[in-house]
């Protein structure tokens, strides 16, 4: 019963969002296009940070792999693009596996610091990558092409964003209410308690890397294709750390609290930029410091209490 | 479980030194002594926390001595901890479930895609945990955030949580410190049924009161050394014990020592 209403529920989120792609203008659809983005990035770094409980500095950097792995492959490699996107996936996965292995046996500041390392090296390969990569003004000129004679445009693309979007939300509550996401929880609470329970602490670790951060590829190879140019900035640290934000002040560890600090911080520049200009950045940071101290469970925590009250 | 020859070094300082040991399906066994007396490294040494300098620890006749904590657990020894360990983010449900790890197998697949079986596991072991947590009586604490548990709470969801994994083997560290009279009497109960179940039970307690009408054997250790062994009676009166540990023994009743 409670599953029906859930699905019942979500396919009425999915519409809802998808409708919308049909109603706004240019300028709208750009934005709404990156909100979804930035929506799935928060969810997959949420698992790996909030729930997971790794501090990692990476995930841009394998959104950024696979956007380029995508465009790369099929735009200057010239392979048939399902071929081109499996290897886009399938390379994001090998590469997070490479980098898990040595650094989740890391915890804390030391595995910031290994993720931190690995990220700038990415965007030294991508910055320095001569033709293959574009350098630094990176590669446009590239579309993306019909899938069985139906060229996804327009709207249809923005409804393939929500379908990411919500791929990523089902995979990850998939895995969080299993054995696995317990797991996860249990490693980040206590992973001494937890290895006395029979977890095995680093395969678990690797997985959750691997999982979130091939998500994180996936987003990337959304993403090659909204403006049809890639570059090195996008996933510099700048963005990693909004990403971070977007987490905290959503809520740690809540799927919910991961959406909702993702739409309010991409959309609170909209509103802030012309009133303070730049200044926008610090009143983010005044509110994470502020999240930190009074409420520690973000938005969702507020959200959470509500209901709370209602039902009461 | 039997151990035999256990010894572990930290530099210069023994330890633990040729400690052997024989624990039976359905057995309590305690470990006492002083503070520093090795009881602690013991327990970290069995459950594959540090590595023995040398002996042997069998589980059911295989050797599990050097094997990393988890693997051990998923043979069957599970244990509660000094100070209590919860899953502070997670509910007490979820806590115990943890303990229920290595009876869910499946791959990330099978969890993706709700696989039959997989879906029969989680089933079975929620079912577990519900039993778990009224054999243990913490039946009204469910919708509570574990970390506002009372400690002797707590120590009765550590021991649910050990429980969940169908140990053949649980080691329980100090399981009655901190705890009131009505817990202590529910906690003794709560280890006389896990013992009758077939379960073989190693702990080490300080509370004489609380430990000899439960255990039905009592290993002494100092300085790393077993220095008595046998049953509570024999060992309250062997005069090395009350020169060591337990202090002045007055008619055969011991004394609760002042460290406990």
């Amino acid at each position: 019963m409670r599953g029906t209403r859930n699905a019942l529920a979500s396919l009425v989120a999915i519409f809802a969002a998808s409708a919308l792609a049909f109603w706004l203008g240019g300028y709208a659809t750009d934005v709404y296009r990156k909100m979804l983005i930035w929506v799935a990035l928060a969810l997959s770094y949420n698992f790996l940070f909030g729930i997971a409980g790794q501090v990692t500095f990476s995930h841009f950097a394998f959104a950024g792999i696979g956007a380029y792995a995508i465009v790369i492959l099929a735009h200057k490699l010239a392979l048939p693009f399902a071929v081109a996107f499996i290897l886009a996936i399938v390379l994001c996965a090998v590469l997070a596996f490479i980098v898990a292995l040595p650094s989740t046996r890391l915890e804390g500041f030391y595995l910031a610091l290994a993720t931190l390392a690995f990220s700038q090296l990415v965007l030294v390969v991508i910055s320095e990558g001569g033709d293959l990569t574009g350098g630094t003004g990176g590669i446009a000129n590239y579309r993306l092409p019909s899938v069985l004679g139906y060229a996804i445009r327009g709207p249809w693309y923005t409804i393939l964003l929500v379908l990411l979007v919500a791929f990523t939300l089902w995979t990850l509550r998939r895995l969080d209410d299993s054995v696995f996401g317990r797991a996860c929880r249990a490693i980040r609470d206590n992973s001494v308690a937890a290895a006395a329970m029979g977890v095995d602490v680093r395969r678990i670790k690797v997985l959750a890397f691997t999982l979130t951060s091939t998500l994180a590829g996936l987003a990337g190879i959304a993403y090659a294709y909204i403006d049809n140019v890639i570059n090195p900035p996008v996933f510099g640290l700048e963005n990693i750390f909004l990403l971070l934000f977007m987490i905290i002040i959503g809520g740690a560890g809540s799927h919910i609290g991961a959406i909702v600090g993702a739409v309010f911080l991409y959309l609170a520049p909209f509103v802030l930029e012309p009133i303070v200009g730049h200044g926008f950045l610090l009143v983010f940071g005044v509110l994470v410091v502020l999240t930190i101290l009074f409420q520690p469970s973000g938005l969702a925590g507020l959200l959470n209490r509500r209901s709370v009250r209602v039902a009461t | 479980m039997s151990i035999g020859g256990l010894t572990k070094h930290f530099g210069g300082l023994i330890a633990v030194e040729d400690l052997g040991l024989d624990l039976f399906p359905g057995e309590i066994l305690a470990l006492i002594g002083p503070n520093g007396a090795g009881k602690t490294t013991t327990f970290n040494l069995i459950a594959g926390v540090f590595r023995p300098t040398a002996g042997s620890i069998a589980l059911g006749g295989a050797r599990i001595e050097g094997l990393p904590v988890h693997r051990i657990a998923a043979m069957g020894l599970m244990r509660t901890f000094q100070h209590n360990m919860p899953f502070a983010g997670m509910s007490l449900t979820d806590n115990i479930l943890v303990g229920c790890h290595t009876h869910c197998r499946g791959s990330l697949f099978d969890i993706l895609l709700g696989r039959r079986g997989f879906r029969d596991q989680e089933a079975a072991a929620r079912h577990r945990a519900a039993e778990l947590v009224s054999f243990v009586g913490l039946q009204d604490c469910l919708d509570r955030d574990v970390a506002t548990l009372s400690f002797g709470e707590g120590r009765l969801l550590e021991l649910a949580r050990a429980l969940a994994g169908e140990p053949r083997v649980i080691l329980l560290d100090e399981p009655a410190a901190g705890l009131t009279q009505p817990e202590m009497a529910r906690l003794g109960a709560a280890i006389r049924d896990i013992a009758a179940r077939g379960i073989a039970v190693l702990l080490i307690e300080h509370d004489m009161h609380f430990l000899l009408p439960l255990a039905q054997r009592i290993i002494v250790m100092n300085f790393g050394r077993k220095i008595a062994e046998g049953a509570p009676d024999e060992i309250v009166r062997d005069p090395d014990v009350i020169e060591a540990y337990l202090g002045e023994a007055v008619g055969g009743v011991a004394m609760r020592p002042s460290d406990a």
